[in-house]
């Protein structure tokens, strides 16, 4: 079974009197263990796909499910809850606390669960991501890899199922995005989750397991599967 | 564990502390607005308080008692034995004490003269103190002089003085402990000196205190007077009277305006958390994307916000500490009495308002960056 799946999902915003359609009747579906590239040119709808599969983002028409259930018609509050529990970020520009330390900042999405102490896994997951020497150094102090493996880290402290990135490489150079690359293929297999990248870097093609390309938000082409 | 530890297990708190760390300057110059709301409200409070605190301490030698004067419609020009019979009748928890008052001038050997009022009456002791030793309870001869007249004219004890064609010896010298002054100076004889005089001018009763006196007061008015016909004039200084009504409108207006500076002050806040706040949408959106829920952003917002105020708060409690000691100092010499509750107490309502004016101002902050949409505010 998917861990998620958009059917026949179309989103469409009013701008002025004209009304757009980002998304048109797009199906979509990723499972554990696997890692899917949307890719297309800017404007295409990646962007608006992406916050679907986040949950940050409800359709016009058509449905969302996450394992299984329908979450289509979810409260922002419930919404939050699923994204709280299921769903791990990493952000083109990082989107780092500044004011927070590495490991404060893997450990920002579960802070305010105060049953569960995250610090020993939010240091784990630095170490794992090879930033062991780097837990009490601020963003400013990092380079940008180091950054993006920080915010890596972040979104996986919940032990999601999917884990969203939205040009993940899109700030970094050649091989810093290489290595990121190859530790996201490292990690969707050891946390079993489901990776889903927004991407206009043909660099990803290479590590992906399938990819959708998005075109005036139609999907023309679906590949690897 | 530390309290730096322990705080640190209230993540709003520890977000909010790292947030107003982030921009100091921000932080406190939003700070110094409260402090200086704070600082207003708590020393115009206690300079209140220190001349209530000084007015009472000398209103309080009156504040006890009931002063009776014939009333308009009363057919006598004073008060009869009669009437001072039964009044002692109906007060037994009071010292009833008639007087029949006239003025003359007393003048010295060396030809100074001073006018004063005479007052004769038996019981001095439940009216007057004196400089040294204690006033007669039944003054049968013999005189009572105001030290400062005394002083002017040179007069000491034992030296006499006349009155109506007599000499009266002076027995003891009046205490004038009266800021309020009551005028010159004031001999007092045995009552038999004004014996021409049929009627009493004045009696004084004189309670255990100010609430007893007002009840007495009462109990006369309803048994002399009704609504129509005033016999006896019947006044009563408790609750320190119309001086302490004044002063209560005085302390009012003075936390007005200290009142003012603090909204000027919460404004400030809520300005610089709006900044904040704005600066921060996109930082807010991820918040939310990762799954922070609309009641966590809310409170740390608002955390953010009742520290600001209880930060400012607190300096600025310790500031009007120190200028209610001034102030205590400078009114009633004596600078502890701002650490009685009648002063601290601003000191709590002062830090209490900065906190609370600091939340109510954090509040609409707060509920635009929970509210907004995480896909919108991810946009930054």
């Amino acid at each position: 079974m998917s861990v998620i799946e958009l059917t026949d999902v179309v989103k469409r915003y009013q701008n002025g009197e004209e009304v757009i359609a980002a998304l048109d009747h797009v199906d979509f579906q990723a499972d554990r263990g696997e890692m899917v590239t949307i890719i297309g040119p800017s404007g295409s709808g990646k962007s608006t796909m992406l916050n679907m599969i986040g949950l940050l983002d409800t359709p016009t028409e058509g449905t969302v499910h996450l394992d299984g259930r329908n979450v289509t018609d979810f409260t922002e509050d419930e919404l939050t809850e699923e994204r709280r529990s299921g769903i791990g970020f990493v952000f083109q520009d990082f989107h780092l606390l500044p004011m927070l330390t590495a490991t404060e900042n893997v450990e920002l999405p579960s802070m305010w669960d105060t049953s569960v102490d995250r610090h020993d896994r939010a240091q784990d997951l630095l170490q794992r991501v090879g930033l062991g020497d780097r837990l009490n150094h601020r963003p400013d102090q990092l380079s940008g890899g180091q950054r993006q493996r920080v915010a890596i880290a972040r979104a996986l402290i919940n032990e999601p199922d999917i884990l969203l990135a939205d040009e993940p490489t899109g700030n970094l150079d050649q091989d810093t995005g290489e290595t990121i690359l190859t530790e996201l293929t490292r990690l969707k297999e050891d946390e079993n989750v489901a990776i889903v990248a927004v991407t206009h870097d043909e660099q990803m093609l290479e590590y992906t397991d399938s990819t959708v390309r998005l075109v005036d938000g139609v999907v023309t082409e679906v590949s690897g599967r | 564990m530390s309290v730096v530890d322990f705080l640190w297990r209230f993540p709003s708190v520890q977000m909010a502390w790292r947030n107003l760390g982030r921009n100091k300057l921000r932080t406190v110059l939003a700070a110094l607005g409260i402090i200086i709301g704070v600082v207003s409200i708590c020393s115009l409070g206690m300079a209140t308080a220190a001349i209530q605190q000084q007015a009472t301490s000398q209103l309080g030698s009156i504040g006890n008692e009931v002063s009776i004067t014939s009333g308009q419609d009363s057919d006598t020009d004073g008060v009869t034995d009669d009437q001072v019979d039964t009044m002692r009748n109906l007060v037994t928890d009071a010292e009833v004490v008639p007087q029949k008052t006239n003025s003359t001038t007393v003048s010295s050997r060396n030809g100074r003269e001073v006018r004063v009022s005479v007052t004769g009456v038996t019981n001095a002791a439940a009216l007057y103190n004196l400089t040294s030793g204690e006033a007669p309870t039944r003054l049968l001869s013999g005189a009572l002089l105001s030290n400062s007249t005394a002083t002017t004219l040179g007069i000491e004890e034992g030296d006499p003085v006349e009155y109506d064609g007599q000499l009266y010896r002076v027995q003891g010298l009046i205490e004038e402990e009266n800021a309020f002054g009551f005028g010159g100076g004031e001999l007092v004889l045995p009552e038999s000196a004004l014996s021409e005089q049929n009627h009493y001018n004045v009696v004084t009763i004189v309670a255990a205190d100010s609430a007893t006196a007002t009840e007495i007061g009462g109990e006369l008015d309803e048994y002399f007077n009704t609504e129509d016909e005033e016999e006896l004039s019947i006044n009563t200084f408790g609750n320190a009277g119309q001086v302490g009504g004044f002063l209560e409108t005085l302390s009012l207006a003075l936390l007005a305006i200290g009142g003012i500076s603090l909204v000027v002050a919460s404004v400030a806040i809520l300005n610089v958390m709006l900044m904040s706040t704005v600066e921060r949408r996109g930082e807010i959106g991820v918040l939310r994307a990762v799954g922070i829920r609309r009641s966590e952003v809310l409170r740390m917002i608002l955390t953010e916000a009742a520290l600001m105020g209880a930060l400012g708060g607190l300096i600025g409690v310790l500031l009007s500490l120190a200028a209610g000691l001034v102030i205590f100092q400078m009114i009633t010499g004596d600078p502890l009495g701002a650490l009685q509750w009648s002063g601290f107490q601003y000191l709590v309502y002062g830090f209490g308002f900065a906190v609370v004016a600091s939340i109510l101002s954090g509040i609409y902050p707060a509920w635009k960056a929970a509210n907004d949409r995480p896909v919108d505010a991810l946009r930054g």
